[in-house]
């Protein structure tokens, strides 16, 4: 529909359609909606309860949110993949069964990857197909998981089946274990999560805003659902919590660092659910909801900084604080929340994941998290401000960023703040009773002791700290140079081919076909040619307009593809 | 400008000593804090906290970029060669 609209009126409605999906949520009663027979299927279309409720809040608080920011872009197409992807982390929400959620699960892939490859650079559009890869790969697991699944129970309703151990023994648990490998590929758990910081900084400016929302938190509500108290989580959880704060040390590119938070901080609620007691599940579920916010707070700072400037290479940036102010204000708000600082969303809500751990005595796992803790403030909140804002003074040209941006930017900061001191209609909105009560003397001292102190150690260790132009390696190493190495294998096997088969396809076939085409040629010229004249004309004709829709880019196809295939099921649903 | 004035004040000599005088004052209060919700030995340390966040930060900086160091950092171009 965007693209029916210009200018204001354009704006007025992506904005309309972002809030009106906000009061359809606020609105929905809890209950079944929306199933529909297909051939023999039964799909469900809106599962609503509690645990559901509170996600479409958050994700359409945050398209709202999204859409301010990006209103200024010119491309429909952004904003049409933008649409879609938040429309289909909400269908996987209110999926009531395992297709309904594997096709919005697809559509989420296929359109979110627009938002890299409408940056337009010959990288981001290779990470964009290695972004696609991944996660045709892990939904084809998930599908795997979904086939035994219902083959083993009959029932492909979206049900309770945690997987238990790390090795699956039965056919159960075989499905099990398949959709929790398709969730954690979305969930970007190493060794699994090398897309994450691969495509998000490859990303347009909005585009990264939007992403950084969606896609590892519908794959933690699918995990809080499906596989809740899966032990091999909790671990897998600790890891990942300290892999994306060890990357981060390491990380040059300001949206990549952040990148790797996100998988530090996802961390965090997929060990959560790895324990899965109540209140674990209620800190996920309150966690997934502030992250939301203060990353893409995060991710709005430092795009604003991208937007303005074209740089997001610390070692590039420096001396910002005197022409972006205000900015630089916004995203220290964003990195005290994700710090945890008292006062900020993120402390009452990753304490309370924390406190579940300390409560069930698992003392290696709290531990680890603290440790997390602090070198989450370390980077975001120490690391990001400081070589974008002080540091070296480049003497870079900047101001604050378009007025929608910076809108966008103080909804997202009056959130984090407003989140962090009435905390308590969050807590209603959870899935089980909150028994618990952030702000206690203790509490509040021992968060501010492990803070206070890590800048201690941030400002004694500057100099050791300094970014590095570098990448870092990660797990898409194996297909990113597996591929070449293939390439390499092959390549004696490619020359063998070359020079003997060539040799024998010239001497049987082609040196007759020239002499034959030799014939045929003459035959043409006289006969063929005159009346073929004025067809060739039409089509000559014909194909310059068809030009005009065909780009030639693999990216346009897939839309096309992608909107089609929408469509037809839409078009299959009515007439059912 | 007003907001730039008050990131100026907040890189100061001064500033900076009053920060060193809050870390201190953290740890003497630690001393005399109620604790109810103690999980582990850890919790009844006074200053254990403190402690652990100096300690957990240079181990995150040390320990990360020895890693990086023994070859997950490459040259930028690393991927395109």
């Amino acid at each position: 529909m965007i693209p029916l609209f210009k200018g204001k009126v354009k704006q007025g409605y992506m904005l309309a359609v972002a809030l009106l999906a906000f009061f359809a949520v606020v609105v929905m009663p809890y209950g079944t909606y929306g199933v529909y027979e297909f051939l023999n299927w039964k799909l469900t279309f809106g599962e609503v309860d509690k645990l559901s409720k509170v996600f479409a809040y958050i994700f359409t608080i945050m398209g709202v949110i999204g859409v301010i920011y990006s209103i200024h872009v010119k491309n429909d197409g952004e904003h049409f993949a933008a649409f879609y992807y938040v429309g289909g982390s909400l269908g996987v929400t209110f999926a009531g069964d395992f297709l309904t959620l594997f096709l919005f699960w697809e559509m989420m892939a296929f359109s979110s990857v627009f938002l890299v490859w409408f940056r337009k650079s010959p990288a981001s559009i290779n990470s964009g197909f290695r972004y696609l890869l991944w996660h045709v790969a892990g939904g084809l697991i998930l599908l795997a998981g979904i086939i035994i699944q219902y083959s083993a129970s009959g029932d492909l309703s979206v049900q309770y089946v945690p997987f238990h151990g790390w090795w699956p023994t039965d056919l159960q648990s075989l499905a099990s274990f398949l959709i929790v490998i398709g969730f954690i590929v979305n969930a970007a758990v190493p060794p699994f999560g090398a897309w994450l910081p691969d495509a998000y900084p490859a990303a347009t400016v909005t585009g990264a805003v939007f992403m950084s929302a969606f896609t590892t938190k519908t794959a933690v509500y699918a995990l809080i659902r499906v596989c809740a108290g899966s032990e091999m989580l909790i671990v897998l959880g600790v890891v990942m919590a300290i892999y994306g704060v060890v990357y981060a040390v390491l990380e040059n590119d300001a949206r990549r660092l952040l990148a790797y938070h996100i998988i530090s901080q996802v961390g965090y609620m997929v060990a959560g659910v790895g324990l899965g007691t109540p209140l674990a599940i209620n800190g996920v579920v309150a966690h997934a909801f502030c992250h939301i916010l203060y990353k893409s707070l995060l991710f709005m700072g430092t795009g604003s900084v991208l937007h303005v400037t074209g740089i997001s290479k610390l070692t590039e940036l420096g001396g910002l604080y005197k022409t972006m102010p205000r900015t630089m204000i916004y995203t220290v708000i964003g990195g005290l929340s994700i710090s945890a600082f008292p006062l900020f969303s993120g402390f009452v809500s990753k304490s309370m994941t924390v406190t579940a751990f300390g409560e069930a005595h698992l003392t290696w796992a709290f531990m680890a998290l603290m440790l997390a803790s602090a070198g989450t403030f370390l980077h975001t909140g120490l690391k990001v401000p400081y070589f974008i804002w002080f540091g070296k003074d480049r003497g870079i040209k900047a101001q604050e960023p378009p007025f929608n941006m910076e809108l966008a930017m103080i909804i997202g900061s009056l959130f984090c703040v407003g989140l962090g001191i009435f905390y308590k209609p969050l807590y209603a909105l959870l899935p089980h009773t909150v028994h618990f009560e952030p702000y206690t003397a203790y509490h509040i001292w021992e968060s501010l002791q492990v803070l206070l102190f890590t800048q201690l150690g941030f400002f004694l260790l500057l100099k050791k700290l300094w970014c590095e132009d570098t990448i870092s390696l990660d797990t898409d190493w194996f297909p990113r140079k597996g591929a070449k190495v293939l390439m390499w294998l092959t390549k004696p096997l490619a020359r063998i081919e070359y020079n003997f088969i060539g040799e024998i396809y010239e001497f049987i076939i082609q040196k007759p076909i020239m002499g034959a085409a030799k014939i045929f040629k003459v035959i043409d010229t006289v006969v063929v040619d005159g009346s073929l004249n004025g067809l060739g004309k039409l089509t000559l004709f014909m194909s310059r307009k068809m030009k005009n829709a065909q780009s030639g880019q693999i990216q346009h196809y897939a839309m096309y593809m992608v909107a089609g295939f929408i469509s037809l099921i839409i078009i299959g649903m009515v007439l059912s | 400008m007003k907001l730039l004035d008050i990131i100026e004040l907040l890189r100061t000599k001064a500033a900076k000593r009053i920060a060193y005088g809050a870390l201190i004052i953290l740890i003497v209060v630690d001393f005399i804090i109620p604790r109810h919700e103690i999980h582990f030995f850890g919790d009844k340390v006074p200053g254990f906290w403190s402690l652990f966040g100096f300690i957990a930060c240079v181990l995150i900086i040390i320990v990360s970029k020895w890693v990086g160091h023994m070859g997950l950092m490459q040259d930028e171009n690393y991927y395109d060669e």
